[in-house]
């Protein structure tokens, strides 16, 4: 992990299905820092994730990360970050360990038991991701928090259909990451409640 | 995420869905065993005809097996994860695709003996048969992932993927049965062969950078 990172976002309009979202957005992140895009329904919070992400791209604007110019190649962001979006990128087919082996191929069982143990799925790890609650596929996929080692989360709704329990865990996480020099960018519809953060609005 | 693990994935996945490969392979079995049946089970007819049966039974297993093949991996999400894996996504493509056609293809290799005997096949030509396959079917693979991409957010997308590739599919069903026929009647073949080989490595190369490009824009 980087211990000074920094994501700028500068001017940046996007544009889905002809209508204009966040246009001439501007807002930076640095190491430590958690910031909490706000806005309403449609107001584009997703696509500005996915955007920096590099699941789309911008029509304008420049997005830099640790100070290059990552607009046109997003390979440099995308080495250091992860990205959990709505649909969290689960397999159905596979077992609990079997996806996580996927994304992180270098843990190894003792360190994955570990932290499947702190998320509580310890009972289920031999069983296919199908067949257990939306709930637990969420725990499942954001258990790669805690397995891999990158600066810059982009999280889009992380809080959905996770317990009270589950809430608390992943706010531990998110302020033990930020305390060790990370970034996070998070979309959320519930209140943090443990975890301070800079608030960026996204007008309609 | 990294191209092994990838792969090793992409392997479980497919043994967990193995009655849709299965599937394939039992539509394969039925529409070669229809023409005995159905139209003459003589040698005179089958004999001539085998390679044409044969191939446009592959065919239609191949469309069916590569038709959705993207549709998972969309729907749950895997192919935004693919996108921002900093990996390169047509390689990725790439291999994903290999390993279909490896899945698909091995087991009908397999069962190739048992129906060249079915169709009176004659063993001259079976050598061949099995070399248009290996050198034909890739090509079918890699047309079929371009647009098995197009379709993918498509819930109702099979036949639009037909109509979509199935012209595409058509010289290399031409130059594969050509190849047999050429071999039946003591003719060079070698030429034939080659062009397959070059329908399958023209479509190796230029089908994953269409598909990435294809999958992006369905993800857009």
């Amino acid at each position: 992990m980087q211990s000074t990172a920094s994501l700028t976002i500068s001017n940046l309009w996007i544009e889905r299905g002809e209508r204009d979202l966040c246009q001439g957005l501007s807002f930076s992140v640095q190491s430590g820092e958690i910031v909490r895009i706000l806005g309403d329904n449609g107001a584009g919070k997703s696509s500005l994730l996915k955007t920096i992400a590099g699941v789309f791209s911008p029509l304008e604007g420049k997005i830099s990360y640790v100070g290059e110019d990552v607009t046109f190649d997003r390979s440099l962001l995308q080495k250091d970050a992860i990205y959990l979006g709505h649909s969290v990128g689960v397999k159905s087919l596979l077992t609990v360990v079997e996806n996580l082996r996927w994304y992180c191929p270098d843990v190894s069982l003792g360190v994955l038991h570990e932290v499947l143990e702190l998320l509580e799925i310890t009972n289920h790890v031999d069983v296919l991701v199908k067949n257990l609650s939306a709930g637990q596929a969420r725990r499942v996929a954001l258990a790669r928090l805690w397995l891999s080692n990158k600066t810059l989360w982009l999280l889009d709704e992380p809080f959905a259909s996770l317990d009270v329990r589950g809430v608390t865990l992943l706010e531990q996480r998110i302020q033990q990451h930020v305390l060790s020099g990370g970034l996070v960018v998070l979309t959320t519809h519930h209140d943090l409640l443990t975890l301070s953060s800079r608030d960026v609005v996204l007008l309609p | 995420m990294t191209y092994s693990s990838f792969i090793r994935s992409e392997f479980l996945v497919l043994w967990r869905r193995k009655q849709d490969i299965f599937n394939a392979l039992l539509f394969f079995i039925i529409v070669v065993a229809l023409f005995p049946i159905g139209i003459n089970s003589s040698a005179e007819f089958l004999a001539p005809a085998a390679a044409g049966i044969v191939w446009c039974a592959v065919m239609l297993a191949i469309l069916m097996a590569v038709e959705g093949m993207f549709k998972e991996d969309y729907w749950d999400g895997s192919l935004e994860q693919w996108i921002v894996s900093g990996l390169s996504l047509p390689l990725l493509i790439l291999l994903k695709v290999i390993v279909q056609w490896l899945v698909v293809v091995a087991p009908l290799l397999v069962m190739m003996p048992l129906f060249s005997e079915m169709l009176y096949l004659p063993s001259l030509s079976f050598w061949v048969l099995i070399m248009t396959l290996l050198l034909g079917s890739p090509s079918l693979f890699f047309i079929g992932a371009v647009g098995a991409a197009l379709t993918m957010s498509i819930k109702q997308g099979a036949v639009l993927v037909m109509l979509l590739i199935l012209p595409f599919y058509l010289p290399v069903i031409i130059f594969s049965t050509l190849a047999v026929k050429a071999a039946e009647a003591g003719l060079p073949y070698s030429g034939l062969l080659a062009m397959l080989l070059a329908m399958s490595l023209l479509s190796l190369v230029i089908s994953p950078l269409m598909t990435a490009i294809a999958v992006k824009a369905s993800v857009n």
